[in-house]
């Protein structure tokens, strides 16, 4: 038995030191999420002035870290947050670090959040998929470190949240789909998926959903059924589901991996009589919609979700603002189909093109919602509203 | 070592608060891999623990809001996890299969009947509940100057090593993964022994579903999910082999150690999130292919 203990210290031993020369390792080559205060100096020309503007608004007095944590790393929409977030962080002259679990993991990135305070950052931006993350959270905020929520909504967090208004966003699917089968006199069957069954923003997406479809008495909704997160998995329960009901008239995804596996359906089912609609302006999704192989996606403003953390936890910092209460920043609705863009905000209007430009380039999105941050992001308070606008 | 390694580049690292912090804080990944390691040594694996664990967690909180004494809920909860892995072992014997193919079914059971109950939400017990003195003192609001996580997990180390280490259990634990036939023949009953195991794995996900939800005060459908990865690493690392017939318990919690000292030291050095989950990995592959080298180098110079 002594054996068993001797093996047990020499594995840990030799597994601390694998990982003291692999932590070594991604040391010396992985610290490209930072985005210190000099890469404003290496901003485009083009950007130089908007950089400045917003460091005249927010003067930079002590070195500030912001720790950004999202509930999955490498799915394009949330890129697409971490990306306006790292320019939010360059604006202003403070440090970011952008951490967060490869798959959807509550606990983990509750323990990176609490790895954040320990390591000293000055506040967190953090997606709060779980109920069990709540309390967690608030001890952080607590001990004096303010948090902003984005993207993912658990109200009894002691801060504001910065996101879609979920119900209404599902009532504005619901209804594009409508106008799609014709109005209150369509007919047919209408499937409806949910990739995580569970989270209070999809289920408020899914009522809304519903809500608009029922003014059809014609249409019947089947569902919400879990159609899985992971794109293969999401592509396969979509594809059971059509198998077992050929004559549906809509596909209805919640989740970012919809559009584009309801779009590789519709290709590989081109006589199936369904129009398709979801969620998230990824270039995947876009590029379905632009084939006709999907009819409407429904945008929640990434930019928005991933800037206004940030701005919103530096001036407070920055400035003694209490943000100790739940409060809701909208962050506005895209509506997209083939032939038309509508952007939330009053914002320029888009073409397609520019859509898919704005997309796949963070800069040239960058460039296209300044507007949002001279207004809606710089006059954030005056913007907040009660936690429970975001279901109303 | 790594931690010496982190502490020198960032010395807030190495304050007593943090260290203690993360040992609380994976305390659960501790006890799942210490309870792995028994049944690494009988040379099965159970991919179940995780959902018990969730299943568990919200049994007991749906029995808090049903308005049962916590206590009751907390031990129905240990009970039903030791149940639900006496199952696990229960269909291996009968149906003479690996454990490991039984658990790839049993885990979805657990995890879609987990599902139905909590109807595919959170289960949060109300305020008059999280506010009382038991979750107070769990969840670390009581003042008390030590997590009691870590008081839990020193008093489950003591007793798991006494029942591997010092009781006739653990010695026909270790005798079933050495060498099932001679075990049989020198008359230890094989499948008791299998539903034994099987049961303290189950009973000891039900602790840590309880642990969670003290600790938490709310349990999701996603919980448990994500253990399965670091409890095995652990045990791997800590020097337990996937063959059987030994294992070390001060190996496991070294080994969640490890894994912990990766997670927040990697958040400590600025370095992306992405290398996380590469580094983890790499550690597990390293470290597995270092111990059979230097056991093979030691059968070579006979030593």
């Amino acid at each position: 038995m002594k054996t068993g203990r001797r093996k047990g210290l020499r594995g840990a031993l030799v597994g601390s030191l694998a990982a003291v020369s692999l932590v070594a390792l991604a040391a010396c080559g992985g610290s490209s999420t930072t985005s210190e205060s000099t890469e404003t100096e290496e901003a485009p020309t083009t950007e130089v002035e908007q950089v400045e503007e917003v460091e005249e608004e927010v003067v930079s007095e002590t070195p500030i870290k912001i720790g950004f944590v999202t509930h999955v790393v490498g799915n394009p929409f949330i890129e697409q947050i971490i990306a306006a977030a790292e320019q939010a962080a360059a604006d202003l002259g403070v440090e970011i670090q952008v951490t967060g679990p490869a798959g959807a993991d509550a606990d983990a990135q509750l323990k990176a959040a609490q790895s954040l305070v320990a390591a000293g950052v000055d506040g967190i931006a953090i997606s709060v998929p779980s109920e069990s993350m709540v309390q967690g959270l608030n001890q952080i905020i607590a001990g004096g470190v303010p948090i902003v929520s984005f993207n993912l909504l658990q109200a009894g967090v002691n801060g504001p949240y910065v996101g879609e208004k979920s119900v209404e966003s599902g009532r504005i699917l619901g209804n594009s789909i409508l106008e799609q089968l014709g109005g209150s006199s369509a007919t047919g069957q209408a499937i409806l998926g949910n990739c995580f069954p569970g989270f209070p923003v999809l289920e408020n997406r899914a009522l809304g959903v519903q809500e608009s479809l029922a003014a059809a008495s014609g249409i019947e909704v089947l569902g919400p059924f879990d159609v899985k997160v992971d794109a293969a998995e999401n592509y396969a329960k979509w594809e059971g589901l059509l198998s077992a009901n050929p004559d549906a008239v809509a596909l209805i995804g919640l989740c970012a991996p919809d559009i584009a596996s309801l779009g590789k359906l519709k290709k590989a089912n081109p006589n199936a009589p369904f129009i398709a609609g979801g969620y998230d302006l990824t270039a995947e999704n876009l590029a379905a919609i632009e084939s006709g192989d999907a009819q409407v996606s429904i945008g929640q403003t990434p930019f928005m979700q991933g800037y206004a953390p940030v701005y919103m936890l530096v001036d407070a910092i920055r400035n003694g603002i209490d943000i100790g209460s739940p409060a809701f920043l909208n962050a506005g609705t895209e509506i997209v189909t083939e032939t038309s863009v509508e952007q939330p905000f009053n914002l320029p209007p888009l073409t397609f093109a520019e859509l898919l430009e704005i997309s796949a380039s963070p800069e040239a999105s960058r460039a296209y919602y300044q507007p949002l941050v001279d207004g809606v992001i710089k006059n954030w308070q005056s913007e907040l509203k009660p936690i429970g606008d975001e279901s109303s | 070592m790594l931690i010496v390694l982190v502490g020198l580049i960032q010395p807030r690292f190495l304050g007593i608060n943090n260290l203690l912090n993360l040992i609380a804080n994976n305390t659960i990944i501790a006890i799942l891999a210490m309870g792995i390691v028994f049944l690494l040594a009988t040379g099965e694996i159970d991919l179940s623990f995780g959902y018990i664990l969730n299943l568990t967690a919200v049994v007991a909180g749906l029995m808090m809001i049903a308005g049962l004494p916590i206590l009751v809920a907390i031990g129905a909860a240990i009970v039903l996890g030791a149940l639900l892995g006496a199952f696990n072992g229960f269909l291996s014997v009968l149906f003479r299969l690996p454990l490991i193919i039984i658990t790839l079914g049993t885990a979805s059971m657990y995890a879609g009947l987990s599902l139905v109950i909590n109807r595919s939400g959170s289960v949060v017990p109300p305020a008059e509940i999280t506010g009382s003195g038991y979750f107070q003192f769990m969840g670390g609001l009581s003042g008390f100057p030590i997590s009691p996580l870590i008081l839990v997990l020193i008093l489950t180390f003591i007793v798991l090593s006494f029942l591997f280490y010092r009781s006739r259990f653990g010695y026909r634990v270790t005798a079933l993964g050495s060498n099932p036939e001679g075990a049989r023949l020198a008359g230890i009953p094989v499948a008791r022994v299998r539903i034994q195991v099987t049961a303290l794995m189950g009973l000891l996900a039900g602790l840590c579903g309880v642990l969670f939800l003290s600790f938490r005060g709310a349990v999701d459908p996603t919980t448990g999910s994500g253990y399965l990865l670091p409890v095995i690493a652990a045990a791997i690392i800590g020097g337990t082999p996937l063959t059987g017939g030994t294992g070390s318990l001060i190996g496991a919690f070294l080994g969640a150690m490890v894994i912990a000292v990766i997670d927040t030291g990697i958040v400590f050095l600025g370095i992306d999130a992405v290398w996380s989950t590469f580094v983890t990995g790499a550690v597990i592959v390293v470290a597995v292919g270092i111990d059979q080298l230097v056991k093979a180098q030691r059968r070579k110079t006979g030593s």
